[in-house]
Protein backbone atom coordinates (compact mmCIF):
# COMPACT_ATOMS: atom_id res chain seq x y z
CA UNK A 1 0.00 0.00 0.00
CA UNK A 2 1.41 3.37 -0.97
CA UNK A 3 1.89 6.02 1.72
CA UNK A 4 -0.64 8.34 0.06
CA UNK A 5 -3.43 5.75 0.08
CA UNK A 6 -2.67 4.86 3.67
CA UNK A 7 -2.90 8.52 4.68
CA UNK A 8 -6.31 8.89 3.02
CA UNK A 9 -7.66 5.79 4.75
CA UNK A 10 -6.22 6.91 8.08
CA UNK A 11 -7.74 10.39 7.84
CA UNK A 12 -11.13 8.93 6.82
CA UNK A 13 -10.95 6.60 9.78
CA UNK A 14 -10.15 9.49 12.13
CA UNK A 15 -13.05 11.51 10.68
CA UNK A 16 -15.48 8.65 11.29
CA UNK A 17 -14.25 8.28 14.89
CA UNK A 18 -14.61 12.04 15.49
CA UNK A 19 -18.10 11.93 13.98
CA UNK A 20 -19.13 9.07 16.24
CA UNK A 21 -17.73 10.75 19.36
CA UNK A 22 -19.41 14.06 18.53
CA UNK A 23 -22.78 12.46 17.87
CA UNK A 24 -22.48 10.34 21.02
CA UNK A 25 -21.72 13.45 23.11
CA UNK A 26 -24.55 15.35 21.42
CA UNK A 27 -27.00 12.51 22.06
CA UNK A 28 -25.97 12.32 25.70
CA UNK A 29 -25.52 16.00 26.35
CA UNK A 30 -26.44 16.83 29.96
CA UNK A 31 -29.27 19.01 31.20
CA UNK A 32 -28.43 22.67 31.68
CA UNK A 33 -26.45 23.14 34.84
CA UNK A 34 -28.58 25.71 36.66
CA UNK A 35 -25.87 26.62 39.14
CA UNK A 36 -23.24 27.38 36.49
CA UNK A 37 -25.60 29.07 34.03
CA UNK A 38 -26.22 32.78 33.95
CA UNK A 39 -29.85 33.71 34.42
CA UNK A 40 -31.74 35.26 31.50
CA UNK A 41 -33.93 37.40 33.74
CA UNK A 42 -33.89 38.36 37.42
CA UNK A 43 -37.06 39.77 38.94
CA UNK A 44 -39.48 39.78 41.84
CA UNK A 45 -42.20 37.14 42.23
CA UNK A 46 -44.92 39.83 41.99
CA UNK A 47 -43.57 41.12 38.70
CA UNK A 48 -43.35 37.65 37.15
CA UNK A 49 -46.92 36.77 38.16
CA UNK A 50 -48.23 40.13 36.97
CA UNK A 51 -46.67 39.69 33.53
CA UNK A 52 -48.06 36.17 33.19
CA UNK A 53 -51.54 37.26 34.25
CA UNK A 54 -51.72 40.43 32.19
CA UNK A 55 -49.75 39.52 29.07
CA UNK A 56 -49.73 35.74 29.12
CA UNK A 57 -48.55 35.18 25.57
CA UNK A 58 -45.71 37.69 25.76
CA UNK A 59 -44.65 36.40 29.18
CA UNK A 60 -44.66 32.84 27.86
CA UNK A 61 -42.36 33.82 24.97
CA UNK A 62 -40.10 35.74 27.32
CA UNK A 63 -39.77 33.35 30.26
CA UNK A 64 -40.72 29.79 29.29
CA UNK A 65 -37.75 27.42 29.04
CA UNK A 66 -35.48 30.23 30.32
CA UNK A 67 -33.38 30.31 33.45
CA UNK A 68 -34.72 32.99 35.73
CA UNK A 69 -33.91 34.20 39.20
CA UNK A 70 -36.92 35.12 41.31
CA UNK A 71 -36.93 37.03 44.57
CA UNK A 72 -39.85 36.52 46.91
CA UNK A 73 -41.21 35.79 50.36
CA UNK A 74 -41.78 32.15 51.32
CA UNK A 75 -45.47 31.31 51.63
CA UNK A 76 -45.08 27.59 52.11
CA UNK A 77 -42.47 24.85 52.08
CA UNK A 78 -43.48 21.27 51.36
CA UNK A 79 -41.94 18.09 50.08
CA UNK A 80 -42.96 16.14 47.03
CA UNK A 81 -41.42 12.71 46.45
CA UNK A 82 -38.45 13.61 48.62
CA UNK A 83 -37.76 16.94 46.92
CA UNK A 84 -38.54 20.35 48.38
CA UNK A 85 -41.19 22.60 46.91
CA UNK A 86 -41.08 26.27 47.86
CA UNK A 87 -44.06 28.51 47.16
CA UNK A 88 -43.23 32.19 46.83
CA UNK A 89 -46.10 34.54 47.54
CA UNK A 90 -47.17 37.68 45.81
CA UNK A 91 -48.92 40.04 48.20
CA UNK A 92 -51.35 41.37 45.62
CA UNK A 93 -52.37 38.12 43.93
CA UNK A 94 -53.88 34.71 44.63
CA UNK A 95 -51.23 33.19 42.39
CA UNK A 96 -47.75 32.34 43.51
CA UNK A 97 -44.49 31.06 42.09
CA UNK A 98 -44.10 27.33 42.76
CA UNK A 99 -40.44 26.29 42.80
CA UNK A 100 -39.58 22.60 42.59
CA UNK A 101 -36.08 22.39 44.04
CA UNK A 102 -33.27 20.08 42.96
CA UNK A 103 -32.60 17.29 45.51
CA UNK A 104 -29.17 18.79 46.30
CA UNK A 105 -30.92 21.76 47.89
CA UNK A 106 -32.86 19.75 50.51
CA UNK A 107 -30.44 20.43 53.38
CA UNK A 108 -30.42 24.18 52.70
CA UNK A 109 -34.22 24.32 52.42
CA UNK A 110 -34.59 22.77 55.89
CA UNK A 111 -33.09 25.94 57.38
CA UNK A 112 -35.67 28.22 55.73
CA UNK A 113 -38.80 29.57 57.38
CA UNK A 114 -42.10 30.91 56.10
CA UNK A 115 -42.04 34.65 55.57
CA UNK A 116 -38.31 34.73 54.82
CA UNK A 117 -37.21 36.48 51.63
CA UNK A 118 -35.13 34.34 49.29
CA UNK A 119 -33.71 34.19 45.76
CA UNK A 120 -34.45 31.11 43.70
CA UNK A 121 -32.85 30.31 40.36
CA UNK A 122 -34.39 27.72 38.06
CA UNK A 123 -36.06 26.95 34.79
CA UNK A 124 -39.50 28.42 34.19
CA UNK A 125 -41.92 26.01 32.50
CA UNK A 126 -44.96 28.29 32.32
CA UNK A 127 -48.16 29.28 34.08
CA UNK A 128 -51.24 27.32 35.19
CA UNK A 129 -52.79 28.90 38.30
CA UNK A 130 -49.27 29.76 39.36
CA UNK A 131 -45.92 30.29 37.69
CA UNK A 132 -44.05 26.98 37.72
CA UNK A 133 -40.30 26.63 38.04
CA UNK A 134 -38.33 23.39 37.97
CA UNK A 135 -34.76 22.29 38.75
CA UNK A 136 -34.44 25.21 41.18
CA UNK A 137 -31.55 26.14 43.45
CA UNK A 138 -31.22 28.69 46.26
CA UNK A 139 -29.03 31.70 45.54
CA UNK A 140 -27.41 33.89 48.19
CA UNK B 1 -74.83 37.06 71.55
CA UNK B 2 -75.80 38.02 68.00
CA UNK B 3 -72.14 37.94 66.94
CA UNK B 4 -71.74 34.45 68.30
CA UNK B 5 -74.70 33.25 66.23
CA UNK B 6 -73.25 34.86 63.15
CA UNK B 7 -69.91 33.21 63.79
CA UNK B 8 -71.54 29.81 64.33
CA UNK B 9 -73.65 30.13 61.17
CA UNK B 10 -70.59 31.20 59.20
CA UNK B 11 -68.59 28.25 60.48
CA UNK B 12 -71.41 25.89 59.51
CA UNK B 13 -71.59 27.42 56.04
CA UNK B 14 -67.83 27.18 55.59
CA UNK B 15 -68.00 23.54 56.60
CA UNK B 16 -70.64 22.86 53.98
CA UNK B 17 -68.61 24.59 51.29
CA UNK B 18 -65.47 22.62 52.05
CA UNK B 19 -67.41 19.35 52.35
CA UNK B 20 -69.23 19.74 49.05
CA UNK B 21 -66.69 21.83 47.26
CA UNK B 22 -63.70 21.37 45.12
CA UNK B 23 -60.70 19.18 45.70
CA UNK B 24 -57.43 20.31 44.18
CA UNK B 25 -53.81 19.35 43.65
CA UNK B 26 -51.00 21.43 42.20
CA UNK B 27 -48.37 18.71 42.31
CA UNK B 28 -50.12 15.85 40.61
CA UNK B 29 -48.03 13.33 38.72
CA UNK B 30 -48.36 12.32 35.07
CA UNK B 31 -45.82 10.28 33.16
CA UNK B 32 -45.71 8.77 29.72
CA UNK B 33 -43.85 5.79 28.44
CA UNK B 34 -42.83 4.79 24.95
CA UNK B 35 -41.43 1.34 24.34
CA UNK B 36 -39.68 0.41 21.10
CA UNK B 37 -37.07 -2.09 20.02
CA UNK B 38 -34.48 0.68 19.85
CA UNK B 39 -35.10 2.36 23.20
CA UNK B 40 -37.52 3.05 26.04
CA UNK B 41 -38.42 6.67 26.65
CA UNK B 42 -40.04 7.95 29.83
CA UNK B 43 -40.91 11.46 30.96
CA UNK B 44 -42.32 12.65 34.29
CA UNK B 45 -44.37 15.69 35.16
CA UNK B 46 -44.78 16.49 38.86
CA UNK B 47 -46.53 19.84 38.47
CA UNK B 48 -49.95 18.76 37.30
CA UNK B 49 -52.96 20.85 38.28
CA UNK B 50 -56.17 18.93 38.83
CA UNK B 51 -59.54 19.89 40.27
CA UNK B 52 -62.31 17.47 41.21
CA UNK B 53 -65.86 18.52 42.06
CA UNK B 54 -66.70 16.21 44.93
CA UNK B 55 -70.44 16.68 44.28
CA UNK B 56 -70.54 15.55 40.69
CA UNK B 57 -67.26 13.77 40.04
CA UNK B 58 -66.36 16.18 37.29
CA UNK B 59 -62.65 16.61 36.79
CA UNK B 60 -60.44 19.19 35.05
CA UNK B 61 -56.71 18.67 34.58
CA UNK B 62 -54.06 20.98 33.19
CA UNK B 63 -50.35 20.49 32.74
CA UNK B 64 -47.44 22.23 31.09
CA UNK B 65 -45.72 20.26 28.35
CA UNK B 66 -42.40 21.84 29.33
CA UNK B 67 -42.72 20.36 32.82
CA UNK B 68 -42.13 16.88 31.40
CA UNK B 69 -38.65 15.84 32.50
CA UNK B 70 -36.70 13.38 30.38
CA UNK B 71 -33.53 11.56 31.31
CA UNK B 72 -31.78 12.90 28.23
CA UNK B 73 -31.73 16.67 27.66
CA UNK B 74 -31.72 16.20 23.90
CA UNK B 75 -34.94 14.17 23.98
CA UNK B 76 -36.61 16.86 26.08
CA UNK B 77 -35.49 19.49 23.57
CA UNK B 78 -36.79 17.54 20.57
CA UNK B 79 -40.05 16.75 22.37
CA UNK B 80 -40.77 20.42 23.12
CA UNK B 81 -39.41 22.01 19.97
CA UNK B 82 -40.22 19.54 17.22
CA UNK B 83 -42.88 17.08 18.31
CA UNK B 84 -45.43 18.75 20.61
CA UNK B 85 -44.40 22.33 19.71
CA UNK B 86 -44.65 23.66 23.27
CA UNK B 87 -44.09 27.24 22.12
CA UNK B 88 -47.42 26.99 20.23
CA UNK B 89 -49.26 24.62 22.56
CA UNK B 90 -47.77 25.05 26.04
CA UNK B 91 -50.52 23.14 27.85
CA UNK B 92 -52.27 19.81 27.69
CA UNK B 93 -55.72 19.67 29.23
CA UNK B 94 -58.30 17.09 30.14
CA UNK B 95 -61.87 17.63 31.14
CA UNK B 96 -64.23 14.82 31.97
CA UNK B 97 -66.09 12.87 34.55
CA UNK B 98 -65.33 10.12 37.02
CA UNK B 99 -67.96 7.48 36.26
CA UNK B 100 -70.11 6.01 39.07
CA UNK B 101 -68.65 8.68 41.37
CA UNK B 102 -71.58 8.73 43.80
CA UNK B 103 -71.32 4.99 44.35
CA UNK B 104 -67.67 5.34 45.22
CA UNK B 105 -68.10 7.75 48.10
CA UNK B 106 -66.00 7.04 51.20
CA UNK B 107 -64.57 3.88 49.76
CA UNK B 108 -62.12 2.50 47.29
CA UNK B 109 -63.00 1.29 43.89
CA UNK B 110 -62.03 0.92 40.29
CA UNK B 111 -63.91 2.86 37.66
CA UNK B 112 -63.36 4.85 34.47
CA UNK B 113 -62.68 8.50 33.80
CA UNK B 114 -64.20 9.55 30.50
CA UNK B 115 -63.58 12.86 28.80
CA UNK B 116 -61.68 14.95 26.28
CA UNK B 117 -57.91 15.08 26.21
CA UNK B 118 -56.33 18.02 24.38
CA UNK B 119 -52.69 17.74 23.37
CA UNK B 120 -50.91 19.68 20.63
CA UNK B 121 -54.16 21.57 20.02
CA UNK B 122 -56.06 18.38 19.03
CA UNK B 123 -58.99 16.90 20.97
CA UNK B 124 -59.50 13.22 21.57
CA UNK B 125 -62.14 11.40 23.59
CA UNK B 126 -60.47 9.00 25.97
CA UNK B 127 -61.41 6.59 28.70
CA UNK B 128 -58.95 5.85 31.49
CA UNK B 129 -58.94 3.03 33.98
CA UNK B 130 -58.69 4.55 37.45
CA UNK B 131 -58.51 3.48 41.04
CA UNK B 132 -60.37 5.93 43.25
CA UNK B 133 -59.84 6.38 46.96
CA UNK B 134 -62.07 8.87 48.72
CA UNK B 135 -61.92 9.99 52.30
CA UNK B 136 -62.75 13.23 54.10
CA UNK B 137 -59.46 14.92 53.35
CA UNK B 138 -58.40 13.41 50.08
CA UNK B 139 -59.55 12.18 46.71
CA UNK B 140 -56.86 9.98 45.23
CA UNK B 141 -56.95 8.96 41.58
CA UNK B 142 -54.38 6.51 40.28
CA UNK B 143 -54.68 5.07 36.81
CA UNK B 144 -53.48 4.81 33.26
CA UNK B 145 -54.57 4.92 29.63
CA UNK B 146 -53.11 4.59 26.15
CA UNK B 147 -52.99 7.18 23.38
CA UNK B 148 -52.01 7.02 19.73
CA UNK B 149 -49.36 9.57 18.73
CA UNK B 150 -51.09 9.98 15.35
CA UNK B 151 -54.38 11.09 16.99
CA UNK B 152 -52.72 14.33 18.08
CA UNK B 153 -51.16 15.18 14.73
CA UNK B 154 -47.66 14.86 16.20
CA UNK B 155 -45.17 14.34 13.40
CA UNK B 156 -42.24 12.06 14.06
CA UNK B 157 -39.42 12.25 11.48
CA UNK B 158 -38.86 8.98 9.60
CA UNK B 159 -35.28 8.75 10.86
CA UNK B 160 -36.41 8.27 14.48
CA UNK B 161 -39.73 6.56 13.70
CA UNK B 162 -38.38 3.26 15.04
CA UNK B 163 -37.30 4.87 18.31
CA UNK B 164 -40.76 6.09 19.28
CA UNK B 165 -43.79 3.88 19.87
CA UNK B 166 -47.03 4.48 17.96
CA UNK B 167 -48.99 3.92 21.16
CA UNK B 168 -47.93 5.72 24.33
CA UNK B 169 -48.85 4.64 27.83
CA UNK B 170 -49.82 7.43 30.21
CA UNK B 171 -49.81 6.95 33.98
CA UNK B 172 -51.25 9.38 36.49
CA UNK B 173 -51.40 9.80 40.24
CA UNK B 174 -53.44 12.72 41.54
CA UNK B 175 -53.85 13.35 45.26
CA UNK B 176 -56.45 16.07 45.69
CA UNK B 177 -56.94 17.99 48.94
CA UNK B 178 -59.95 20.11 49.89
CA UNK B 179 -59.60 23.48 48.25
CA UNK B 180 -59.73 26.45 50.61
CA UNK B 181 -60.18 29.89 49.13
Amino acid sequence: MSGKKFNIILSLFILVIIGLVVSFLYYNKPHTNIEKSEYDYSLKAEQLIKEYKEQGIEAEKKYAERIIQVKGEIKNISTHKGNSVITLMASDSESSVICHMLPEENAKVLKLKNGQEINVKGKCTGFLLDVIMVRCILVE
Amino acid sequence: MKEIYIIIINLLLLNCVSAQGKFLTKDGYVSFFSHSVVEDIKADNNQVLSIVDSETGEIAIQLLMRSFMFKKALMQEHFNENYVESYKYPKATFSGKIMRFDELEELEGETQIVGTLTVHGRDKEISARVNVEINKNEIILIGDFYVEVADFDIKIPAIVANNIAKTIKVNFELRHKPYKM
